[in-house]
């Protein structure tokens, strides 16, 4: 079992290193989003009028109000980060559904020994570590930026236990959710575009949380994070067993078109 | 190796396989004839334990196809209509990739072997991609190899190519028979059906007919009399009719009559004699056989509702 599913990593990892769109993508996406953040942390706080910030974040008392207001920024990005996965994942999952489709290998796949399921876990842990890998590498980039610029006295009141909870839990959860999301609209879709539209399922969400955070309506405590985490979790299982049912041999055999 | 007992098939209230039980020994090849969605492609998916009968079963070297397709899988090779490859990987990568889901299988080792069996090994580093149809074709039967399967069920191995690949592949799929290899080649070429098959299937959602592909063609024989000839005459076919041995005549356009005799060995010279002495100018005298392809069409004919 082990063996199949590493044999499956192995070749969807080269498939991916020789496939210079998919790298590229993986690599501008997230320098893409860390750049914004970083950017937005050094000029919104510029345009803040004194006594404008009606927003606080938790613990920041004793700050000047154009750090906690830096504070506030440079928070979102632990939702930022979540965008990486969901992008990223899921183009992986639809360029490995998609090209399974488009060069016909999945019917000589199925007459080897391999299981559906060890396909389907190869092909989602394929897409949904790379995805985290690139996500966690932006956090350390994030990090290490904010440090250059000077503001690492501010990483106290950032990197707090909901960061953490986030980056370990929601970023996995999201991963996979993503991942799983572009099999689904892969095994419908006959090209990779088509089944990347369900992405938008994933990045939605995702703005929302966001903006929920930036208005003020709810701060993302560690408890909440948790609980958003178990809720995604409670996701992936569905999703996860509505991609083994479409994984099914038969039904990739006489439905996939 | 393979045996099927009534194996159904139904997609909705589609029928598309109907009660098929055949069995083919080792060293056998059998060929499936028939038209398109008469049932060959799913008939071989059921027996490779891809998708699951509606009733029935397939057992391939006695494992049930349904139950057991994992163990099923390691004892067939399966070559289907589309020679799928991963374009940017090599055909040494791609065959190394599949044959690592196989137990017992060293892999780069394997991978090497049948590309070196289907005359591939100098193109070993290539990239699929850059491979010709029949090129493809070929390494898509070294994949089907790469585990030495004593089963091999083949879905048109040599459609699209050209006549040279094609009797190469022939000569391939030929040459594991004699290694006890038990074989099903699905195919719409009639003339490799014939060539490579010890028995032939026709199949039309159910199984039309199963026999060598001469005892198919005899049974069906009608022994007839081709005569080319200019200055036909009243006289002379009535005097042909006339002739007790003389069973049916038929008139074609440009001067050709078929003639069914009895025995047309032993009346064609009583035929030629009376044509002769009628006044009729022989230019050409033939006794047509049948062949497996109007046997075929006769037998797919009959079953057309």
């Amino acid at each position: 079992m082990i063996r199949r599913i590493r044999n499956i990593l192995a070749k969807e990892w080269l498939g991916m290193a020789t496939t210079p769109s998919s790298l590229l993508f993986s690599v501008v996406i997230p320098l893409l989003l860390v750049g914004q953040a970083i950017f937005l942390s050094w000029i919104l706080p510029r345009f803040l009028a004194p006594g404008a910030l009606g927003l606080e974040t938790p613990g920041v008392e004793g700050l000047a109000e154009v750090d906690r207001f830096r504070v506030l920024i440079l928070s979102q990005f632990r939702f930022f980060v979540l965008l990486i996965p969901a992008m990223v994942a899921n183009v992986f999952a639809t360029l490995s559904i998609v090209e399974e489709k488009v060069t016909r290998t999945l019917e000589p796949l199925l007459a080897t020994p391999v299981r559906t399921w060890e396909l389907l876990v190869g092909k989602t842990l394929s897409g949904a570590i790379p995805a985290l890998l690139a996500a966690w590498a932006s956090a350390g980039l994030f990090v290490l930026l904010v440090c250059l610029l000077g503001w690492g006295s501010l990483l106290d009141h950032v990197l707090t236990a909901s960061w953490y909870l986030s980056l370990f839990l929601l970023t996995p959860a999201v991963s996979i959710m993503s991942f799983v999301l572009g099999v689904i609209g892969s095994s419908r879709a006959s090209d990779a575009k088509s089944a990347q539209s369900l992405a938008v399922i994933v990045v939605f969400p995702i703005f929302a949380l966001i903006a929920i955070q930036v208005t003020g309506l709810v701060w993302f405590t560690p408890l909440l994070t948790g609980l958003v985490a178990l809720g995604l979790g409670v996701v992936d299982v569905l999703l996860l067993a509505a991609a083994g049912r479409l994984f099914a041999r038969e039904s990739i055999v006489t439905r996939w078109r | 190796m393979i045996r099927t007992e009534n194996l159904t098939r139904r997609f909705g209230s589609r029928l598309a396989v109907d009660r098929l039980s055949i069995e083919i020994g080792a060293g056998e090849i059998v060929g499936l004839l028939g038209p398109n969605g008469a049932g060959k492609t799913t008939s071989l998916r059921m027996i490779a334990g891809i998708i699951a009968p509606t009733s029935g079963r397939a057992f391939v070297a006695g494992i049930d196809s349904a139950a057991e397709p994992a163990r099923v899988h390691e004892s067939i090779g399966l070559l289907t209509e589309s020679p799928g490859f991963y374009e940017r990987l090599s055909a040494e990568r791609n065959l190394a990739y599949f044959a690592r889901f196989y137990r017992a299988v060293d892999a780069p080792r394997a991978a090497r072997a049948a590309l070196d069996l289907v005359g591939l090994s100098d193109r070993a580093k290539d990239r699929v991609g850059t491979f010709s149809k029949g090129m493809k074709q070929r390494l898509a039967l070294a994949r089907a190899l790469v585990h030495e399967p004593d089963v091999l069920l083949l879905d048109e191995p040599t459609a699209g190519l050209d006549p040279e690949a094609a009797k190469e592949l022939r000569a391939l799929i030929d040459g594991f028979r004699r290694v006890g290899r038990s074989i099903l080649l699905s195919t719409h070429n009639l003339t490799e059906a014939e060539e490579l098959s010890d028995r032939i299937a026709i199949l039309r959602t159910r199984l039309v007919a199963l026999d060598a592909p001469r005892t198919l063609r005899e049974a069906r024989e009608e022994r007839l009399v081709r005569v080319h000839a200019t200055g036909w005459n009243a006289a002379a076919m009535a005097a042909i009719e006339a002739e007790n041995c003389v069973l049916q005549v038929s008139e074609a356009d440009d001067g050709v009559v078929r003639f069914r005799l009895e025995d047309p060995s032993r009346d064609r010279p009583r035929l030629v004699a009376l044509l002769v002495e009628h006044g009729v100018e022989i230019l050409e005298v033939v006794e047509e056989t049948r062949t497996l392809e109007d046997v075929y069409l006769d037998l797919v004919r009959e079953e057309t509702p």
